[in-house]
């Protein structure tokens, strides 16, 4: 195995685990495979793929313009690469997006509804434009290889400069748009990160390493197919990276100077680590290593020089879009999911980057050229002695049941209970404590309703009222507690338990005891539960359930109160208030429950209910 | 035995499942992009349809071809063919297992029919299995694959009409299951990489061939040159 092979086994691996994870996400939802959630909705696929990927794709246009506008002819052999990586970069960012976002179908949406107060209106018209510009700019590659589109090919490379001033606008147009997008969260964003000037340090960061990008592009696809790299015009075009960097630099440290936040830097937080860390990969290893001559042009020097400086400016975006944007009550961590989705992506756009190396003319000559008729020289694989082909036949049998293979893997290891759930959480309910008064608050967060059930029970009338409410029994229980059927805060409960039924470990009772043959075994033609159990309904009359599964807990208390307490209060106009939320969610944590604890009592979960008080005061009975 | 159960229905079932429905893609593409190759590199581009038409046609219906030679194995083979398909994807069983995991549904084959159809298949296969053991030719053809499949494909049927309409106990019918299930699945990953794969690819096998057996204009000199013996009468 070469180090083509390898590099490019493991991209086939991760875009399977990526596939069958969006596959998941597409037909379960966001909740099956990610933690995001309402307080949470931006995870790493927009913090490490959206907003990173699109400034690392800046390389496209700062490369282009430099040949163009600043017309250095020498940089012209890098303009198809540059190009290449900033459609792949965007294509990736774009795709992550949909995968984010979903419904890929409404994506034509923005184009048509203006939505001029939102920020990600513009960023959404501009990736849109500027995707359309660069597969414009680059088809002329793809097309020299067939004779097809000649037509389209002339006209496209006729008006190509048409084109590139177009690309150039668009980028910096949303280059600087995406700063802007921050702006908005200032009480959010940590303050070393958050500045007016966002869209201006948005713009000069993606210009300065935009060219590293496309040089570390340059240097790694060098490296895998064991080729020389022009290391002379490679230096050239990080020395104007080198420049902007440390622009860059300059703009940002005066805006923290001018804003008083240089002291944030060392006050030994881990975001002033991160900060420093940030700072380091992206300004000062670069800035010391393409400031120095002899360090630029050497090879070790330019790709460490680059590297670093992708890492940092990735980092920073990260942490704009996503680290240090402190949403309170919130904990997001990405699931192994994400992480799959997040490097699936940019897998499958370097997949597409070797193959466009491989098959295109990227460089003055390809490097592969399938003329080379290497299907009469057979050459057997080291794994095996089977002989598979041709290597362009070997490649495709080889990569593409990597692909099978890590996508079956991944679809088996999508979480069971997460997609079950739909993506809702599983909260267990306990059961309402007190006495006479019970205090009802299934997922303990202390902000629950007060329940003054000897009250209800002497008003209602006494013991023949019990069956108002408590209306099906657990087998071999009187009156039992809404929880035990109810069981989850804010999902239905299967409370006939089917498996359990027949199962060896629990009641073992064969097929034919329930669905007596031979009809098809179904839910139709089995037993109902009131054919074993007798006891199971409080009242001989009551209909048998038509289904076996017990609404929420949440959805339970409510339909049982409200339904009852709307019909009194219809019923008698001095008593309207009851039929209010206020009536049972009072605003606060009852006196009897704060003189029972010691200490400060929990503060309500962000999804919890706050009512103001009773603006009518319920009348005593 | 529960979480057993509970690891093949889930994990192991959305394995072989992606296995199996990407593995006969990717044969089938594979394939096909092989023959678009040999189309691109052949002297003689006409292709005759007609021909590949009526012949993909004639094989995938082998109506005239089941009182010629071998009727019995023919119709056999063919009524084995039409429960192994029908069964698994229209049993109703099957059907509610999609409806509650992924929320769709189809029609499915009335009760009896399903019954006599998996009795029909067992029983054809073996029918098949002792033709194959039997006959000269057959044999002296197989390899242990072919005696082994009909035996694999056998164990979900049995073990499902069991599970459908025996009355077993609760921990018979579990490990009976257990079996249905995993075989089931051992089917699944194995598919793509066996000779059942002719399931996605016999409609083009036809087709395949037609153009496989077209040469480049040059060949005859590339053989002569690649054995050494360039310049020598073919």
């Amino acid at each position: 195995m070469n180090r083509v092979d390898v590099f490019k086994s493991v991209l086939w691996t991760l875009t399977g685990l990526a596939v069958a994870t969006a596959i998941t996400r597409f037909i379960f939802g966001l909740g099956a495979v990610s933690n995001l959630s309402d307080s949470t909705p931006w995870g790493i696929w927009k913090g490490l793929n959206v907003v990173p990927g699109i400034a690392l794709a800046a390389g496209g246009f700062v490369v282009t313009a430099v040949i163009y506008v600043l017309k250095r002819e020498e940089f012209h052999r890098y303009a198809k690469v540059a190009v290449l990586i900033a459609f792949l970069g965007y294509l990736s960012a774009a795709t992550a997006l949909v995968v984010e976002l979903g419904l890929p179908w409404l994506v034509w949406q923005p184009v048509i509804y203006w939505q001029f107060h939102s920020a990600l209106f513009e960023v959404s018209w501009c990736v849109m434009l500027y995707l359309g510009v660069l597969l414009l700019e680059f088809l002329p590659v793809p097309l020299e290889e067939t004779s097809w589109f000649a037509g389209l090919r002339r006209f496209l490379t006729k008006y190509k400069l048409v084109l590139v001033f177009l690309g150039i606008m668009i980028s910096c147009l949303h280059q600087s748009s995406l700063g802007t997008l921050f702006l908005i969260t200032p009480e959010k964003l940590h303050p070393l990160w958050y500045s007016a000037l966002l869209p201006i340090e948005f713009l000069v960061s993606a210009i300065a390493v935009g060219p590293l990008v496309v040089i570390l592009g340059v240097l790694v696809i060098c490296y895998m197919y064991r080729k020389e790299a022009d290391r002379k015009t490679l230096s050239k075009l990080a020395y104007l990276g080198f420049i902007v960097t440390v622009i860059y630099g300059l703009i940002r440290f005066i805006d923290l100077g001018v804003n008083g936040k240089l002291p944030t830097i060392f006050d030994g937080s881990w975001q002033s680590t991160v900060f420093l860390i940030e700072i380091a990969l992206m300004l000062v290893i670069p800035i010391v290593l393409l400031g120095i001559r002899k360090l630029r042009y050497s090879q070790a020097g330019l790709a460490i020089a680059c590297f670093s400086a992708v890492i940092g400016l990735g980092l920073d975006r990260a942490n704009i879009a996503g680290v240090m944007l402190q949403v309170p009550g919130s904990h997001y961590y990405p699931t192994i999911y994400e992480v799959f989705v997040s490097l699936g992506i940019v897998a499958g756009a370097i997949i597409v980057f070797l193959f466009c190396v491989e098959h295109f003319k990227i460089w003055d000559v390809k490097w592969k050229d399938p003329r080379e008729r290497a299907e009469y020289c057979p050459k057997f694989g080291l794994a095996s002695d089977v002989w598979l082909g041709s290597p362009g036949v070997t490649e495709r049998v080889k990569y593409s049941l990597i692909f099978v293979l890590s996508f079956a893997l991944g679809f088996a290891l999508m979480p069971q209970d997460r997609i079950e759930s739909k993506g809702v959480e599983e909260i267990t309910v306990q059961k309402a404590r007190g006495g006479d008064t019970l205090f009802i608050d299934g997922n303990l967060d202390a902000f629950g309703t007060l329940f003054d059930h000897a009250r209800h029970v002497d008003n209602l009338g006494q013991k023949e009222s019990c069956i108002r409410c408590h209306h099906m029994n657990v087998p071999l229980d009187k009156e039992s507690g809404c929880w035990e059927c109810h069981s989850s805060m804010y999902t239905a409960t299967d409370i006939f338990r089917h498996d359990w039924h027949a199962s060896p470990n629990g009641a073992a009772i064969a097929c034919d005891v329930c669905h007596e043959p031979p009809q098809e075994r179904q839910k139709a033609s089995a037993k109902k539960c009131r054919d074993c159990h007798v006891d199971l309904y409080a009242d001989s009359t009551a209909d048998t359930l038509d289904t076996y599964l017990a609404m929420s807990y949440v959805d339970a208390m409510h339909i049982l109160c409200v339904d009852c307490h709307r019909w009194l209060a219809s019923a008698d106009t001095t008593r309207a208030a009851l039929a209010q939320c206020p009536t049972c969610h009072t605003g606060s944590q009852p006196d009897y429950l704060k003189a029972d604890m010691r200490g400060e009592l929990r503060r309500p979960a962000p999804n919890h209910v706050m009512m103001p008080p009773a603006v009518l005061q319920v009348k005593e009975e | 035995m529960d979480t057993w159960l509970e690891f093949a229905r889930g994990p192991l079932f959305r394995l072989s499942f992606g296995v199996m429905m990407l593995g006969l893609l990717r044969v089938l593409l594979l394939d096909l992009y092989g023959a678009w190759e040999a189309y691109r590199r052949a002297g003689d581009k006409t292709l005759p349809w007609g021909y590949i038409i009526r012949r993909t046609l004639v094989w995938f219906f082998p109506i005239n071809k089941v009182f010629k030679g071998r009727p019995f194995y023919s119709i056999c083979s063919i009524l084995f063919h039409i429960g192994l398909i029908l069964v698994p994807v229209l049993l109703f069983a099957h059907i509610q297992l999609w409806q509650s995991g992924v929320g769709i549904s189809w029609p499915a084959l009335p009760k009896p029919v399903a019954d006599w159809l998996t009795i029909s298949t067992i029983v054809f296969a073996l029918a098949l299995l002792i033709g194959r053991s039997f006959s000269r030719t057959s044999s002296f053809l197989s390899r242990k694959q072919d005696y082994l499949w009909p035996l694999l494909l056998l164990l979900p049927f049995v073990t499902g009409y069991v599970c459908a309409n025996m009355s077993v106990g609760a921990s018979t019918y579990q490990v009976t299951m257990l079996i249905h299930i995993l075989s089931g699945e051992l089917i699944f990953i194995l598919l793509p990489f066996t000779k059942i794969a002719h399931c996605i690819l016999l409609p083009f096998s036809q087709f395949v061939s037609c153009v496989a057996w077209r040469f480049p204009a040059d060949t005859d000199d590339a053989v002569c040159t690649t054995l050494n013996k360039k310049g020598a009468p073919v």
